[in-house]
């Protein structure tokens, strides 16, 4: 009994060390930086650079969530829902940017957008992402897009199937059923992508910088002004753009969280 | 009513040979035979969850085999009864109404009909996920039947329920049949309930239909060893024509 009772404490012991572990590690990381800038937050805020960053940083980070939004929901639930030849392959290839480096995928889209033709068709669009805030939207979409994909195919395949038939046998056609069905039912995944795409734009540094620069107050994220205040010697508004950046990603988590939490409560009693 | 013609469908192992059938109007028409046999294949292959590799399928003589599912006009439970689990007992009831555009009266008329006649008044404002196994089941029921089907599609509805449950489900369920007459293909590898509920039984056995018949032409004369086997019935004697092995393989 003795014995029994040892083993158990010993697993949850493991379990609770690592558990503890970690958020101290998190926290301690958190607070160093808190504790340096926070007094001086306010005087941040007013700056005209900090300023423009925040803007910059919330403007491309929900524009490229949106926009990874509108093409992650068909393409996660095509993955997860049907059949098709080469679907493995089309699945490794929209999961490509995850696995290399963001630098380097930022490279690759400089290329890409600096290239005669692409420069011609993207320029007539009005689009041209080289250099300009639009850069910053598309390389937030072209690394965070796979993310989403890859929760929300998950969520569609944990969806039981029969659900829909059994409202298309209720009249309602493929459309009706995935609006009122499959979408209600996905809400929390989805939550959860938004989340996790939104944070991760938040801060995503390398391939926006490689496509649209480091221009201060033109392609200035606020990633960009921790970059170009370090490289200028600055170091209270780097912590100050820092201390931010942790801030509206804490606020943005813990808003979508609750939300998603509010959710998941109506679905019981 | 209802004839299913010459279907075949492979689908991973499991194999549908040559499927024939026909259901009367307000027949109560049930498939029988073990687990793992393809009846619920047919079931969503009627209802066209699926396309089907060969054959036709017919509702009064016209060709449904193409149709999508939403124009078949089926009612369909299914055995774990499937309740859309972010809408209330009462939105899941009317989904396929509104889902059909009927105007408030006719939905709130219908909603409260079906209500009465299964029990279930007191249940309208829950959610699925408090609901008991019977309870859920009368509310799929309820969901299925309120848009009048041309067909109804019952899938084990009564396998998870307790003895004494079962039993009532089943009288209530013939009950319900007698007054809406509605045409019912009922799955199940239930003997006893096949018994009860049946106008007519199918009895399949790997993939294809052995026989077809009225409970007592069924129970008291099975066409082949294979069907007296599954039906627990010893006396079965082999006669001079029999070669059922061969069709089976």
């Amino acid at each position: 009994m003795y014995f029994k009772n040892y083993k158990e404490v010993l697993f949850k012991g493991i379990i609770g060390f690592f558990i503890i572990l970690l958020s101290t590690f998190i926290l301690l990381t958190i607070a160093v930086v808190l504790k340096r800038s926070l007094p001086e937050l306010w005087e941040s805020i007013k700056d005209e650079e900090i300023q423009f960053a925040i803007k910059t940083t919330m403007y491309t980070s929900t524009i490229a969530t949106l926009i990874a939004l509108i093409f992650s929901v068909p393409i996660a639930y095509g993955l997860a829902k049907y059949q098709f030849p080469g679907k493995g392959l089309v699945n490794g290839i929209i999961q490509i940017p995850n696995s290399i480096p963001p630098i380097a995928s930022g490279i690759a889209l400089l290329l890409l957008f600096s290239s005669e033709y692409m420069t011609a068709l993207v320029t007539k669009l009005g689009i041209d992402p080289v250099f300009s805030v639009k850069g910053i939207i598309l390389a937030h979409f072209f690394i965070n897009a796979p993310y989403m994909i890859r929760i929300l195919k998950t969520t569609f395949e944990e969806i039981n199937p029969k659900l829909e038939f059994i409202s298309r046998t209720l009249g309602c056609s493929i459309w009706g059923t995935f609006f009122r069905v499959t979408l209600p039912l996905a809400r929390n995944g989805i939550i959860t992508a938004i989340i996790i795409t939104w944070t991760n734009t938040l801060g995503e540094f390398g391939t926006a910088l490689m496509l649209a620069g480091s221009i201060r107050m033109k392609t200035e994220t606020l990633p960009v002004a921790i970059y170009l205040s370090l490289s200028g010697g600055n170091l209270n508004k780097a912590l100050s753009a820092a201390t931010i950046l942790i801030i509206i990603s804490v606020v943005g988590l813990f808003t979508f969280e609750f939300v998603g939490m509010k959710k998941r409560n109506k679905y019981s009693d | 009513m209802l004839s299913v013609k010459h279907i075949y469908k492979k689908l991973g192992n499991l194999k549908l040979c040559d499927i024939n059938f026909e259901v009367k109007r307000g027949e109560y028409f049930v498939i029988l035979g073990p687990t793992g046999t393809g009846k619920t294949v047919i079931l969503e292959t009627i209802a066209g969850v699926y396309n089907i590799d060969k054959g036709n399928i017919f509702i009064n003589n016209k060709d449904i085999t193409n149709l999508s599912p939403e124009k078949r006009n089926m009612g369909f439970v299914y055995q774990d009864y499937l309740l859309f689990p972010h809408l209330t007992v009462k939105e899941n009831i009317v989904f396929g109404l509104k889902a059909r555009r009927a105007s408030k009266e006719n939905i709130n008329n219908s909603l409260s009909k079906i209500c009465k006649t299964l029990r279930i008044e007191h249940l309208i404002d829950r959610k699925p996920n408090g609901l008991s196994g019977g309870e859920q089941q009368r509310v799929a029921f309820a969901r299925a039947i309120i848009t009048s089907p041309e067909i109804l599609l019952l899938d084990e509805v009564s396998s998870a329920l307790d003895p004494n449950t079962k039993k009532e489900f089943q009288v209530n369920l013939k009950n319900i049949h007698k007054k809406l007459n509605t045409t019912t293909i009922h799955v199940t590898h239930d003997f006893n309930e096949a018994r009860f509920l049946a106008d007519r039984i199918a009895v399949m056995i790997k993939g294809r239909m052995c026989q077809i018949g009225t409970p007592e032409e069924i129970f008291n004369n099975p066409s082949s060893k294979y069907v007296a086997d599954f039906l627990g019935n010893n006396n079965f004697k082999f006669g001079d024509g029999e070669n059922v092995k061969s069709q089976l393989l």
